[in-house]
C-alpha cells in the first residue's frame, strides 16, 4: 500500500556528520529548498547532535516554553525550527532525528494530518520488526504500548515537504520538565492517560544501541523505498552557515514570538 | 496583559496574550505547538482580533478570524482551530 508513490522517486541518504543546533536548522530548509527547486533528489537525512538543544516549535512563545536560565545554566542552545509543533530536548546520542525532503507531489493528494502517518509508516514497521510495540498516534506522534517514543513536525513550504521526526533513545524524562514549562492546560485532556502519555525512551524498551537501531531505520527505508548513498555538498554546507549567521543562530528568530 | 489557554482535544494548544485599550482588544499574539500553513497565517489571525470589542462571544471572535483567513488561497490549521483561538481569548477575559 502506497509504497509505488515512493518508488517513484530515488532516494538519497544523508547521514554521518553531526552538526550544532543552529546548523540542524539551517539544513533543514537548505535540503528543503534544494528538493523544492529540484536541485537535489528527495533525501532521507540522519541528524547527528554535536550539543544539546531545546528545538521550540515555529509558533511557540520562546518564554512561555523555556526556562532560558535553566538552558543556560546546563549549556543546552535554544533554537527554533521552521515547522509547527512543540519543543523538544535532545542531546548528543540520546535521540533519534531524521528529516524527509521530497517534492509535493509525494503528498499533495493528502490531508496534512494523512500526510504525518504516511511519511512515518516505514518508522512505525521498523519499530515493530524490532519486538517494539508501536503505532502512530495522530496528528503527529509515534508511541508504543509502554509511553510515547517520538513526535514530527511537517512544512510544505519552499516547493517541498519537509518531515523531521525525533524520537527519544536515552533521554531522561525527568530532565524535560526543568527547561521546557509543560502548562497544566495542555495536560487537560490527558488526565486519565496520564500512564499511557509517559515517554518511554526506545532504550527502554530493546536491548539494542542506538546505532543498531538507526541501521535498521536506514535498512527498512531501503528495502521499502530504495536508497542510495549520498552527502551533503560543499555549497549546500555554506549555505547553511551562511543562514546561522543570518537566521537561525539570531536572537531575532529564535525571540520571533517572545 | 491579559492571558488566555485553550487545548483542543486531542490537539494542540493555543496562547493568547493581548491588552484592553478601553473595551477592545490591542496587541495581540497567537502562540502555541498547532501546526499553520502559511506560517504567515499567523499574523492574520492576530490582527483578526485586534481592536475587536471585548464584549464579542466566541462565535463572533472566531467569525472574524474565519473572515480573515479566507485572503488565503489554502490555509491549514492543525491540531488549533478559529474556534479555539476565539475560546482562548474568552477565557481571558472571563478567567
Amino acid at each position: 500500500m502506497n509504497l509505488a508513490r515512493w518508488r517513484t522517486y530515488r532516494w538519497q541518504l544523508v547521514a554521518g556528520e553531526a552538526f550544532d543546533p543552529g546548523m540542524q536548522m539551517a539544513l533543514d530548509e537548505v535540503l528543503t529548498r534544494r528538493v523544492g527547486a529540484g536541485q537535489r533528489p528527495p533525501t532521507l537525512r540522519f541528524w547527528e547532535w554535536t550539543a544539546p538543544a531545546v528545538v521550540i516549535g515555529r509558533f511557540q512563545s520562546l518564554r512561555n516554553e523555556v526556562d532560558l536560565e535553566e538552558a543556560a545554566r546546563h549549556g543546552i542552545t535554544v533554537v527554533r525550527r521552521i515547522t509547527g509543533g512543540g519543543a523538544m530536548l535532545t542531546e548528543p546520542g540520546k535521540v533519534i532525528t531524521y528529516s524527509i525532503y521530497a517534492p509535493l507531489e509525494l503528498v499533495a493528494d493528502l490531508s496534512f494530518q494523512e500526510s504525518y502517518a504516511f511519511l512515518d509508516a516505514w518508522v512505525v514497521e521498523a519499530l515493530r520488526a524490532l519486538g517494539i510495540d508501536a503505532w502512530y498516534q495522530p496528528i503527529n506522534d509515534i508511541t508504543s504500548a509502554q509511553g510515547k517514543i517520538g513526535g514530527a513536525a511537517q512544512a510544505r513550504r519552499f516547493g517541498a515537504v519537509l518531515h523531521h521526526t525525533t524520537m527519544a533513545y536515552d533521554i531522561d524524562p525527568a530532565k524535560v520538565p526543568r527547561v521546557i514549562r509543560i502548562g497544566r492546560e495542555k495536560l487537560s485532556d490527558k488526565g486519565i492517560r496520564s500512564a499511557e502519555r509517559r515517554v518511554a525512551p526506545l532504550r527502554q524498551q530493546t536491548e539494542l544501541p542506538r546505532e543498531a537501531i538507526q541501521e535498521h531505520l536506514i535498512r527498512t527505508f531501503a528495502e521499502r523505498h530504495g536508497l542510495e548513498e549520498g552527502g551533503l555538498l560543499r555549497d549546500e554546507l555554506e549555505e547553511a552557515r551562511e543562514l546561522v549567521r543570518t537566521k537561525y543562530g539570531t536572537w531575532e528568530w529564535t525571540a520571533i514570538l517572545p | 496583559m491579559l492571558h488566555g489557554e485553550y487545548k483542543t482535544p486531542g490537539g494542540k494548544l493555543v496562547q493568547v496574550d493581548f491588552e484592553l485599550a478601553g473595551d477592545r482588544l490591542t496587541n495581540v499574539r497567537v502562540t502555541g505547538d498547532f501546526f499553520l500553513e502559511p506560517p504567515e497565517a499567523l499574523d492574520t489571525i492576530a490582527r483578526a482580533l485586534e481592536g475587536a470589542p471585548a464584549s464579542l462571544e466566541e462565535g463572533e471572535l472566531a467569525a472574524r478570524i474565519t473572515q480573515a483567513l479566507e485572503a488565503f488561497d489554502r490555509v491549514e490549521l492543525l491540531g488549533f482551530s478559529a474556534e479555539a483561538v476565539a475560546r482562548a481569548v474568552r477565557r481571558a477575559l472571563a478567567p
